[in-house]
């Protein structure tokens, strides 16, 4: 009995080394992700390029924007997925832009089966409201419609010289979003990432293949299809569906 | 023992020999910039309303209560900031006219215009994109440098502006209470340009009749601000084929101005070389960036005529009937720029909604006034 208190002294250093251990943790690495962006299959230059469209006239792209929510990739054992990201913008908006550019994120090493995101604006932050974030965060008023139509999910905008005359005079401006437009966007493809090897894993968005593509072309010579904005987005639903559709991920290339 | 005894000797030695320098030794110097006074700042948080975004947070200067008054006094004081005496940054930027002049060029103490109008100072604290027509400054504080030195404005020297400071009776001990400056040579450019940006940011203009309509529920539009705000400022169901995508698309709210650059159409050039006045092209050095300009607020619009960088149109009228006639087919321009009908009707309307953006309570608040 003289020795009970030693007893219980000894469980309690013991406890206190056991909350000391090292936690079995996997090693993290840093992982990057580039997003490019293509047109025709060749790397988008925005308003620098001259780009031919399918039915007739020749493009000079201002804008390519969209949204991605849930950015996640997928373990090969099939344990829970790793969110790299809620939500994102992806944009090139200027002449200076590079038609890649990255985000880097710190993941566990590992053996990996593909990559996903939702394209689009995942419906409980399409729910909220610019005023419930900072005036520089990524769901900012610039990219709301109202309290009806929400965020944009994405845009894009060109001139076009429909005419051949060198004036880039028709205006193309597709504004893109909704609850019911949003895509999950999955990619099974295998890669792993370890310390000092990254996997150069690049998401390709091609702006032809989400205007022409699947042997049907948005007919931009149409007035009626040079505008897509607000409630109406049935006009521009399968320019959507083609947007979805078209994302590639290149893998070590 | 002995070793402590002999320690504290030599140090009640050392206090001798120290007070006997002091008492009979040569005249105690005295630092003539030390400036007295408390100097631990007290941190501002900005009252902003539930349905605008929290504002832009700058780490390199944060707001406190005596850094806000500072730049308050600075932003009204003409003798220190011109080379002359005779303007301030209100000079420009009035009260009354929500923060602009009134004029279509700013005029400078030489009486010469300036490069472009002066713009809006509202709301600054929500712009993430870099300030200014062409966004020149990428931070607040930055912004105020220039217009010290040019000479089309206040024409004045930063060591000049520094000298007045330093040698002031009332400034020092403001930048101590600001900043925790202990010496007057510590009064830099730096502090006092954030000074003057910490006031800047407090300006909040949302109080229109349109916040106590749209948010606030205390108020009415009449028929035609609803009008022209249904027909042609949200237009959140653009039928097919419709040109005007709604003013909204630009100004949205509750910013009404997302700060982008853009071609608005404007100017009527042959090629993106031929522009006068670059805008963002003249910073970026790019070309395809010539011509484009920042969407401003409009919030107070009624009372910051002339409009646009350089004030080419004098009335709200004739701004509605340069976007509704189109742009000027440049490659460079906004493809939302098209072009639309616009009946009489329609414009009185647009022009009565534009009207409730204006904030009375802005114009006479006693926080952004000149110091008594």
């Amino acid at each position: 009995m003289k020795y009970l208190p030693l007893f219980l002294l000894s469980l309690l250093l013991l406890g206190c080394q056991d909350d000391d251990d090292p936690v079995t943790t996997l090693p993290e690495a840093d992982l990057t992700l580039d997003f490019r962006t293509d047109y025709a299959g060749r790397p988008l230059a925005i308003q620098r390029g001259t780009y031919a469209y399918p039915s007739g006239g020749q493009l000079k792209v201002l804008l390519f924007q969209f949204y991605v929510s849930d950015l996640e990739i997928l373990p090969a054992d099939g344990s829970a997925a790793i969110r790299l990201s809620d939500i994102d913008l992806i944009r090139w908006m200027s002449a200076g832009d590079d038609a890649t550019t990255s985000r880097t994120y710190r993941v566990p090493e590992g053996d990996y089966r593909g990559i996903r995101f939702g394209l689009g604006v995942k419906p409980e932050l399409n729910a909220r409201d610019p005023s419930d974030f900072a005036a520089d965060y990524v769901l900012n008023e610039a990219e709301f419609w109202g309290p009806t139509t929400r965020y944009v999910f994405a845009k894009i905008e060109a001139n076009a010289d429909l005419e051949g005359d060198g004036t880039f005079d028709s205006g193309l401006s597709y504004h893109l979003g909704s609850d019911a437009l949003y895509t999950t966007v999955s990619f099974n493809q295998d890669f792993t990432v370890t310390a000092g090897a990254d996997p150069g894993l690049t998401v390709v968005a091609d702006v032809l293949r989400a205007l022409s593509g699947g042997g049907e072309t948005f007919d931009i010579r149409d007035p009626q299809k040079r505008n897509v904005h607000g409630g109406n987005q049935e006009v521009g639903r399968n320019i959507w569906e083609r947007l979805s559709r078209q994302f590639r991920l290149e893998i070590g290339e | 023992m002995l070793r402590t005894c002999y320690f504290i000797g030599l140090l009640g030695l050392f206090a001798a020999i120290g007070c006997g320098e002091e008492v009979g030794g040569d005249p105690p110097v005295v630092d003539s910039g030390a400036i007295q006074g408390p100097s631990a700042p007290t941190p501002y948080a900005l009252e902003v309303p539930d349905y605008f975004p929290a504002p832009v947070v700058d780490p390199d200067n944060p707001l406190t209560e005596e850094g806000i008054e500072l730049g308050r006094h600075i932003f009204y004081d003409k003798e220190i900031l011109s080379s002359d005496g005779s303007m301030s940054c209100a000079s420009c930027h009035r009260q009354e006219l929500a923060f602009t002049d009134g004029l279509n060029r700013s005029v400078g103490i030489r009486q010469l215009e300036g490069g472009r109008s002066a713009m809006s100072l509202v709301n600054l604290a929500f712009n993430p994109n870099g300030f200014n027509w062409d966004g020149s400054s990428t931070r607040l504080w930055e912004q105020a440098i220039h217009p010290v030195e040019d000479m089309l404005e206040l024409d004045n020297d930063w060591e000049e502006v520094l000298r007045k400071l330093r040698t002031h009776d009332d400034y020092p001990a403001r930048f101590r209470a600001a900043f925790g400056v202990d010496n007057r040579s510590e009064i830099t450019r730096e502090l006092t340009v954030k000074a003057i940006a910490q006031f800047e940011r407090t300006i909040i203009s949302a109080d229109s009749k349109y916040d106590r309509v749209v948010y606030r529920n205390t108020d009415f539009f009449t028929e035609a601000e609803q009008l022209g705000a249904d027909s042609l400022f949200f237009v959140e169901n653009v039928p097919p084929g419709t040109l005007h995508p709604g003013c909204g698309h630009c100004h949205n709210a509750p910013g009404f101005g997302d700060n982008r650059f853009r071609n608005n159409g404007i100017e009527d050039v042959a090629s993106l070389d031929d522009f006068v006045d670059k805008g963002l092209g003249g910073v970026t050095g790019s070309r395809f960036d010539n011509g484009k300009f920042r969407t401003p607020t409009l919030r107070n619009i009624a009372l910051t005529a002339p409009y646009m960088h350089d004030g080419r149109f004098k009335t709200l009228e004739e701004v509605l009937d340069h976007y509704a006639g189109g742009g000027h087919d440049l490659e460079n321009e906004d493809p939302n720029i098209t072009g639309f009908p616009l009946t009489e009707r329609q414009k009185a309307a647009l022009l009565a909604f534009l009207g409730t953006l204006t904030d009375e309570s802005l114009l006479t608040d006693e926080r952004f006034s000149a110091p008594r």
